[in-house]
């Protein structure tokens, strides 16, 4: 099978030039070993939290472009960053919205009970930013135990009750088996019954961001409807659901649009000719299915989805086997305490300004491939809360720069 | 405060958790005071070895006398803390079989039953070792869990009348002429004062011996070693699996619960509070086990960690204290003219109840009274909960756990809490299986302040603790970063300084583990 461009992993980054390049009309190949890891951390989307909430993004963020030429948001500029991110909120029309309030980021709660920076707000998450203006009642799930709403109302100095929901067989729940339990009208209906017999002068509800998978907003008006207060979602440890909601909507419009899904397919090798690459394969031993394309596009993201490797002496891509910008040798990869910015993060993958990968020397390594996502080098996506920012506009760039070739 | 007793213990590790239930077992008032928690030094920090004796069969018969005799005791006293895994002592080509040849001679002369297996034999029963060996000598070596065996020991020393005065630690002795008349301690965590009189001074502080006697100005010769061990996020093989060869580095591989602890390394340290794992040891472990069970080249690593053995120098003369090489039992009326003052050190986790015996009978002895050691008849309680992995996994889908890992039960938790005595969030950790599976407590850490909030026994801002968790836990982590452990390292900091936000406390070094 041919197509005009193959994009190897699933993430954010991936399925954004999916759709890039499924909007220009090409024919579109998103293929993946897993389905990415949109699921695992994302629940709001970070441009760079380490803005301080006072100043208005735009304006930090043109200076770190200044002073940051090698980080990918460096190498795109601010006006590719907000054409990117436009992009991406025109995927998530009201009423589930991504939204900044005032153009500065704020800070969102968390199941931790801390306060964290970020720049676009999903709409079920909105009311949270106000926690310490507003009088609270946060509200946790017997069995579900990533979320202690005692704990969270401790911190947070208001009040905190877990709801036993239902006689559950189980006696533990997942945040996706709750999210799902939500979607039932039922469970609905008692949990807001249960919640009005609890609730006393409290404005603002805060609840695990198990608010259903498919229509949150929905969700939440008819609980709000019936309790008379206002619901707001607070992330949580993995599975995040809101990540879920952003991997579904992207999956049902690419495949309306004939993008080609293929998780759980491992790259096992790739095909090439000269500076080019010709095909990619599948092993599935037995069976080997090869695809070939004109274009490819690399999000396979770093250790954890797969997109870096490392034996104890250095860092590799294991799929073109592409330079990796190295942080030392192995003692330097990591700091003395866990919480220091370790400089194994900077490594990743050298590009040009069109994200085609380069060597040390800027020499290009290939013609038709484009790297995008946290693979890439010279950003700290952690310490700076940049992750979902890097993956929407070097993805969205990356099929951009691919299209336009 | 000014307390009372009989005899003093110092040092809660396995030997004296053992003294303290020995003595009380024979009627004799007993306090035991420790400067951590209890298993804060090497008898939380080893293999899980429960060794036949057989690795020291060749150099030390008579330290392998006492294994065995301890072995068998330790499996009618304390099954619930065992695992009778066999063990396998493994011949590979370039270790020859001269050694093999003695090593079985002198298991038949110290009586621990060794079989001879071929090579088709040994990897019909461990699969995954290499298939260049030669043969392979089975032996009773067993895996053992020091936390359970150690808490056993002191709960029912407890129940037969001992006190325990946790995280409190000996600053000075009162001594009088030719006795120690007391000894002045203060509670490290809430800083109380006390004055201890009694008529016995036990010093079981293991690797600490010399730095207690020289509070009362005496010294004793130690060799502090080192030894570094891994934890693989599975287990590796059914059985212990032993390098058939002298003692060396890196040639034991130990299946305890749902990890395999591989080690060990042998470094002479002057400083008794380091436990830092070096890389060199590391490299070291991989590649000598690596040589045994070759898929160790790919394992996850989830955790490297060190003990200190409290090794004693012998002295030039010859010295009839010493019981054997094994351990060593001081009587420093002898010694040093103080007539009230006992050091117990060296020794295996093995051969604790033994030391406890030989010391109490010495107590016994000075106090010229005539009363029997029982602690090798006398079974230690199970506690209520399931111990081992096969019972625990009996109780999968049944109850809720904290622990997802090692599926330790929110029930049980609530159990430990309730005991109460718990002085800091880490003696938590070492009453329970949490933070020793794959996820070295990654995920049930969060879990367990949650609770702590619920029982409203926690009320401040509690994520100082998780950082102090998350910097304690980074120690062990930091030096087996690379292969597959990146992926579960970005996967925590992903939650931690991602999700959550966390950052560095300010008084990061000082204090972390309160």
């Amino acid at each position: 099978m041919h197509y005009d461009l193959i994009i190897i992993g699933m993430g954010l980054s991936g399925l954004m030039a999916a759709r890039v390049a499924a909007e220009a009309g090409k024919k579109v190949l998103i293929i993946g070993k897993g389905m990415g890891c949109l699921t695992l951390f994302s629940n709001t989307i970070d441009l760079l939290g380490k803005i301080p909430e006072t100043v208005k993004l735009e304006d930090g963020l043109s200076q770190w472009i200044h002073d940051h030429p090698d980080h990918p948001y460096g190498k795109m500029g601010l006006e590719k960053i907000e054409e990117a991110l436009s992009s991406f909120n025109s995927f998530f029309p009201p009423p589930y919205t991504f939204q900044s309030k005032n153009g500065t980021n704020s800070l969102v709660p968390t199941a931790a009970g801390t306060l964290r920076p970020t720049y676009l707000i999903p709409s079920t998450m909105m009311k949270g930013i106000s926690l310490k203006k507003k009088k609270a009642l946060i509200i946790g799930f017997q069995g579900y135990k990533d979320f202690y709403a005692r704990r969270l109302a401790d911190l947070f100095n208001c009040r905190g009750i877990t709801l036993s929901l239902a006689e559950n067989p189980q006696k533990e729940m997942t945040s996706t088996a709750l999210a799902r339990l939500m979607e039932q009208p039922f469970l609905r209906d008692l949990f807001s019954a249960e919640v009005k017999k609890q609730i006393r002068d409290e404005e603002i509800i805060g609840l695990p961001a198990v608010l259903g998978v498919n229509d949150p907003t929905k969700i939440r008006k008819e609980i709000e409807k019936k309790i008379g207060a206002s619901l707001f979602e607070i992330p949580v440890p993995p599975p995040s659901i809101p990540g879920l909601r952003i991997f579904n909507r992207f999956k049902a419009r690419l495949l309306q649009k004939g993008v080609t899904f293929l998780s759980g397919h491992p790259v096992t090798k790739v095909v090439l000719k000269g500076n080019r690459c010709e095909k990619i394969e599948v092993s599935h031993p037995p069976i080997t299915n090869s695809y070939s394309a004109d274009r490819f596009i690399l999000a396979t993201g770093r250790f954890l989805g797969g997109g870096l490797i490392a034996d104890r002496l250095r860092i590799l891509e294991p799929i073109f086997n592409l330079p990796v910008a190295q942080p030392g040798s192995q003692e330097k990869w990591f700091e003395g305490s866990f919480f220091d910015e370790h400089p194994i993060h900077r490594a990743g993958i050298l590009t040009d300004v069109t994200l085609r990968p380069v060597d040390e020397r800027g020499n290009l390594s290939f013609e038709n491939v484009w790297v995008a996502g946290t693979i890439l080098s010279g950003h700290h996506y952690l310490h700076e809360k940049s992750r979902e920012g890097i993956e929407i506009v070097t993805g969205y760039w990356a099929a951009r720069n691919a299209m336009r070739q | 405060m000014d307390l009372k007793t009989e005899v003093l213990v110092i040092g809660g590790g396995a030997t004296g958790a053992g003294i303290a239930r020995d003595l009380s077992l024979r009627g004799i008032p007993a306090l035991l005071i420790e400067k951590g928690d209890l298993l804060s030094g090497a008898s939380g920090r080893n293999h899980g070895l429960l060794h036949s004796g057989a690795r020291y069969v060749v150099s030390d018969p008579e330290a392998a006398r006492e294994c065995i005799a301890e072995n068998r005791i330790l499996r009618k006293i304390a099954p619930h803390c065992l695992e009778e895994t066999d063990g396998l002592f493994v011949s590979l080509p370039e270790d020859g079989l001269d050694f093999r040849d003695r090593f079985i001679q002198a298991c038949q002369e110290t009586t621990i039953p060794a079989k001879l297996l071929s090579r088709e034999e040994t990897l019909g029963l461990e699969p995954d070792l290499n298939p260049a060996l030669l043969s392979a000598v089975k032996v009773p070596d067993g895996a053992i869990d020091p936390f359970e065996l150690v808490l056993a020991n002191a709960k029912d020393a407890e129940v037969h009348g001992a006190t325990f005065l946790l995280h409190t630690e000996v600053t000075s002795f009162l001594v009088n002429g030719n006795k120690v008349t007391a000894a002045f301690a203060k509670d490290l965590l809430h800083g109380e004062e006390y004055r201890i009189e009694a008529s016995y001074f036990i010093n079981a502080t293991g690797a600490w011996a010399d730095n207690l006697l020289k509070k009362v100005g005496l010294c004793l010769p130690m060799a502090l070693s080192k030894g570094s061990m891994l934890i693989t996020n599975q287990r590796l093989s059914h059985r212990v699996i032993n390098r058939c060869r002298p003692p060396s580095n890196g040639d034991i591989i130990v299946p305890n619960h749902t990890v395999s602890i591989l080690g060990t390394t042998s470094v002479r340290l002057e400083d008794v509070e380091c436990f830092e794992v070096m890389p060199h040891e590391v490299s070291l472990l991989i590649d000598e086990t690596s040589k045994m069970l070759p898929n160790i080249r790919e394992a996850r690593l989830i955790r490297a960690y060190a003990g200190i053995r409290p090794l004693f120098q012998s002295e030039e003369k010859d010295d009839d204290r010493a019981i054997s090489r094994g351990f060593v039992l001081i009587d420093h009326e002898m010694r040093d003219g103080l007539n009230n003052l006992i050091t117990i050190t060296g020794g295996k986790l093995v051969t604790y109840r033994l030391m406890a015996e030989k010391t109490v009978d010495l107590i016994c002895k000075k106090l010229n009274i005539d009363l029997s050691c029982s602690t090798h008849l006398k079974p230690l309680t199970k506690r209520d909960h399931p111990c081992s992995l096969k019972d625990r996994l009996k109780t999968l889908g049944s109850m809720e756990t904290l622990c997802d890992c090692e599926l330790v039960g929110i029930e049980e938790v609530i159990e430990v809490l309730k005991e109460g005595k718990l002085k800091s969030f880490q003696d938590i950790l070492r009453r329970t299986r949490l933070t020793k599976g794959t996820c070295q407590g990654a995920f049930c850490v969060h879990r367990l302040l949650g609770l702590l909030h619920d029982l409203g026994m926690v009320k401040e801002d509690s994520n100082h603790i998780l950082k102090g968790f998350l910097e304690e836990r980074w120690k062990g982590i930091r030096p087996i970063l690379w292969g597959s452990a990146l992926k579960e390292e970005e996967l925590i900091e992903g939650i931690y300084k991602g999700i959550f936000n966390l950052k560095k406390s300010k008084e990061f070094g000082v204090g972390s583990s309160e």
